[in-house]
């Protein structure tokens, strides 16, 4: 028997006859995401009670949820009013047409190097080697993979079953330390970087860097869906904001970057366990590598990945945010660990916008660490209280302890990176000092 | 819903009228003295909504209803069209060009339909009965069995009715008062595998039992389901009053409710059983009620509880954990109480015939007790008191002495069910075998 509220996570394409979903006897509710012709539309949760669900409650479900998301072409072509009227029209009587939408593709010639890093999680990272070998894409692929932790021996055993995988060592422990080591010995035009605990469907690769056609964009994330919603960890973790961000397509650039009043929330754009870079943006001398006080391994906890987005914006890149580049990620099950990784999100959150601050003077996270942040918490706090979030009051609590704990997590993060040592881009250093 | 409509143009009646956009939208014509259209909208066989359209002189244009229908039903009508499209699968590009093609493909392969019976419980309406089995008659069903269940009959007009002008439905004679009693008659004498209820003064949709044999299909675990039931007429005050009270329709969606069973709290959303529906449309799968037992024969319409037989068995179904269904495709008009008076006496049935329910569960599932308790306490509040409070105030609120009837029938509710059951307790005892009441 599952555990109780287990939640089923089933992905529905609407581009075949939508059927019923039977195999769901085991839970109470049912996740639904929708998707058509590789792009991702939405979810939906339905209680199903131990009852297979049939096709007309999957439709209605769907619909409900999704509306004219289901059969909106392009988001920023063609308003849902303009649909609507179309679907009207059609049940009333009249006739209407739409056109398709033209994309300039990537060339075949551009490589892609993935940039993986593990530290000691032999199955996950066996899995994820074969999520990735079962890609479909024509381009030149090169695996980089950064074992964090070579002293355990445990990664080199799992790579020797994977022979086209580059396997680099980076004995400083932190993931941005590994990334940066990753990014120095890949080759590729493209650097995609990704986590050994994802899993992503077979046309992951190629619709994440399709948008780096474009020349004006520098980076593409991708959207994270939990693979599971098993135990109540997982669950408050998607009640928490998951990993996900949502299913509408952005585009953020230099404009965006200067209107953001109180900070630059990078972290609607994702993380960078999904994510494609142009690779030149790491020799770019205002960009550089990944902040190395940053991340997880560090005290500071996360931060190195909407660190890096804010330093990509700020050189003038444009970023995407595509949703139907998505992975699965299997949350962490139990609550100890979730505990854990909401803490040390706190922490990172404010040793993001104090980097921000130190490094590139930027004055609006003064105001947001003093004013705004403090009110978003208490008016979460308040929802609670008032019984409209089911987001536990004790995970506020560590959430508080996280933030409390920031500016110190950083202070220390710092100066290990200081004991330890940057790593150097060849062509240029990541000295700070860009206005 | 009808308020503001009616008031202006002075207690004018509303035409009904279908309107089938898969067939077209058409004028309609005809209307002297008519305040104005209430038009049920369907489309692709399935009801969407309701649309009112007042009328100036004695017509009312297509265009006009065109826009009634874009502007009130726009919300209905794009889930509707994107539902439909879910059906065959969402292709950009091609989708226009395939559509009507493969939804006819996909309306025609029905699964085989489950055998059913009808049942019209009726006592001493011979004249709404007769219109009731004209639409029976019209009934499209491969097999279908029809029982007319005429209740304590004081002469043999309605079974002289049936065997003359309809000789293919079968007569059955209950002699107890009591719509339970009629109802448990009916079941005993079935031998399909679904068996649907409507009333003498209702007249299903021509696709009515279609529609509840395919739900049933749909799901095997379904157990019950209601359908909607729409006005058949709004003619005089009392009925449109009627309908603003609440009416008997439970809207335009498809819904499911089923209890909990991994989790070990169950809800009681379920105890509230009157938004499942009524007795005038509902269906049951017949195995059902050799787990929940028959209807009890101390509720319902010719006792002193006045009703609440069908909220009963409601609850029962959940309770039990089985499945119940609202499909809106089961379409049943409901002829409103024409007159002030029979409406009074009918709101006061309904407050009976909540209360007796309530008092019967109350007595029958000790561990809902105080969550009936709860309930019958702030339904009370909100639909009696709070009612009554607010008909003081204000011009457009509920006629004071409809609201008033509807509290005397909860008060007298409360005790309906005891005296209900020691008057069936007395006749027990040359009642030995007949289907009677499983707690």
């Amino acid at each position: 028997m599952k555990q109780a509220g287990a939640v089923a996570v089933r992905l529905v394409d609407v581009s075949r006859p939508v059927t019923a979903i039977d195999d769901v006897r085991e839970y109470e509710r049912v996740r639904i995401y929708a998707q058509r012709e590789g792009r991702m539309l939405g979810f939906t949760e339905v209680r199903n009670h131990g009852a297979a669900l049939s096709a007309r409650r999957v439709r209605q479900a769907l619909v409900d949820a999704l509306g004219v998301r289901l059969i909106l072409d392009d988001p920023t072509t063609k308003s849902a009013d303009a649909l609507i009227d179309s679907l009207l029209e059609e049940l009333i009587g009249e006739d209407h047409d739409s056109a398709g939408s033209s994309d300039v593709k990537l060339d075949p010639g551009v490589s892609v190097s993935i940039v993986i890093a593990t530290f000691d999680r032999p199955d996950d990272l066996r899995n994820m080697l074969v999520w990735i070998r079962e890609q479909r894409t024509e381009r030149p692929v090169e695996i980089v993979l950064v074992d964090n932790h070579p002293s355990s021996g445990i990664t080199p055993a799992v790579v020797a079953q994977f022979p086209h995988v580059v396997l680099i060592q980076e004995p400083r422990q932190g993931l941005a330390y590994a990334r940066n080591a990753g990014i120095l010995a890949s080759t590729g035009d493209i650097i995609v970087m990704t986590d050994d605990d994802v899993r992503p469907p077979q046309d992951w690769l190629e619709t994440l860097i399709a948008p780096l056609a474009r020349n004006d964009v520098g980076a593409v994330t991708g959207n994270v869906l939990p693979l599971e919603l098993e135990t109540s960890a997982q669950r408050i973790f998607e009640i928490y904001g998951g990993l996900g961000r949502g299913f509408e397509r952005r585009e953020v650039d230099l404009r965006w970057f200067n209107k953001c009043k109180w900070v630059v929330p990078t972290w609607i754009l994702g993380a960078s366990a999904n994510a494609a870079f142009r690779s030149s943006l790491f020799r770019n001398p205002t960009i550089g590598l990944m902040h190395e006080a940053l991340g997880p391994g560090m005290p500071s906890g996360v931060g190195e990945d909407t660190y890096l987005f804010y330093r990509i914006l700020k050189a003038g890149y444009t970023m995407v945010y595509d949703p139907n580049a998505y992975v699965w990620h299997r949350h962490r099950t139990d609550m100890e660990a979730l505990r854990a990784q909401l803490y040390g999100y706190s922490k990172g959150h404010i040793a993001y916008h104090l980097t921000t601050l130190l490094e590139d003077r930027d004055l609006r996270a003064l105001a947001y660490l003093t004013l705004r942040l403090p009110y978003g918490q208490s008016r979460r706090i308040v929802k609670r209280l008032k019984r409209k979030s089911a987001y536990p009051l004790k995970l506020s609590m560590v959430e508080i302890g996280g933030y409390l704990a920031g500016p110190g997590a950083l202070w220390k993060s710092r100066r290990r990176v200081a004991r330890e040592g940057r790593s150097i881009q060849l062509s240029s250093s990541t000295e700070e000092g860009v206005e | 819903m009808l308020g503001a409509l009616t008031r202006a143009r002075d207690w004018r009646p509303f035409k009904i009228v279908d309107l089938d956009l898969s067939s077209g939208v058409a004028a309609v014509s005809g209307l002297e003295g008519y305040a104005g259209v209430f038009a049920l909208v369907w489309a692709g066989g399935a009801p969407l909504g309701h649309v009112r359209v007042p009328v100036r002189g004695a017509n009312c244009s297509e265009r006009r209803i065109r826009s009634a229908i874009r502007v009130q039903l726009e919300h209905p009508l794009a889930t509707a069209a994107l539902r439909d499209r879910l059906r065959t699968g969402i292709r950009s590009g091609q989708e226009q060009a395939a559509g009507p093609e493969n939804r006819a493909e996909a309306g025609t392969e029905t699964p085989a339909l489950p055998s059913a019976t009808v049942a019209i419980c009726t006592r001493d309406r011979p004249e709404a009965l007769d219109r009731c089995l004209g639409y029976i008659e019209r009934l499209r069903y491969p097999v279908l069995d029809v029982v007319v269940v005429d209740n304590a009959p004081p002469d043999d007009t309605v079974r002289r009715l049936v065997q003359e002008k309809y000789p293919n439905f079968r007569y059955l004679c209950e002699p107890q008062p009591g719509l339970g009693w009629a109802r448990n008659t009916a079941l005993a004498h079935s031998s399909s595998e679904i068996v649907a209820f409507t009333d003498d003064d209702c007249a299903p949709d021509p696709s009515w039992i279609e529609a509840l044999g395919q739900a049933f299909t749909e799901d095997e675990q379904t157990m019950a389901i209601t359908g909607l039931v729409t006005p058949f007429e709004l003619e005089t005050p009392a009925q449109i009053l009627f309908e603003r009270s609440g009416g008997f329709g439970r809207g335009f969606d498809h819904q499911s409710w089923r209890l909990g069973t991994t989790t070990g709290r169950r809800g009681a959303m379920h105890l509230g059983a009157g938004r499942f529906g009524t007795g005038a449309n509902m269906a049951f799968r017949r195995s059902v009620f050799s787990s929940i037992g028959d209807f009890d024969v101390a509720l319902g319409a010719g006792t002193p509880t006045e009703g609440g037989e069908d909220l009963d068995m409601f609850f029962r179904v959940l309770e039990k954990g089985y499945t119940l269904v609202y499909e809106p495709r089961a379409v049943v008009r409901h002829v409103h109480r024409r007159d002030l008076d029979g409406l009074r006496r009918q709101l006061e049935g309904h407050g009976v015939g909540l209360y007796a329910y309530f008092v019967r569960s109350a007595l029958m599932f000790p561990n809902r007790r105080r969550q009936f308790l709860r309930l019958a306490l702030r339904w009370f509040w909100t639909r009696n008191i709070r009612r009554l409070l607010r008909s003081f105030a204000g011009s457009r609120s509920f006629p004071r002495d409809l609201v008033w009837a509807e509290l005397k029938g909860s008060l007298r509710g409360c005790t309906a069910y005891p005296r209900a059951r020691r008057a069936t307790s007395r006749r027990n005892g040359d009642l030995a075998g007949r289907p009677g009441v499983v707690a």
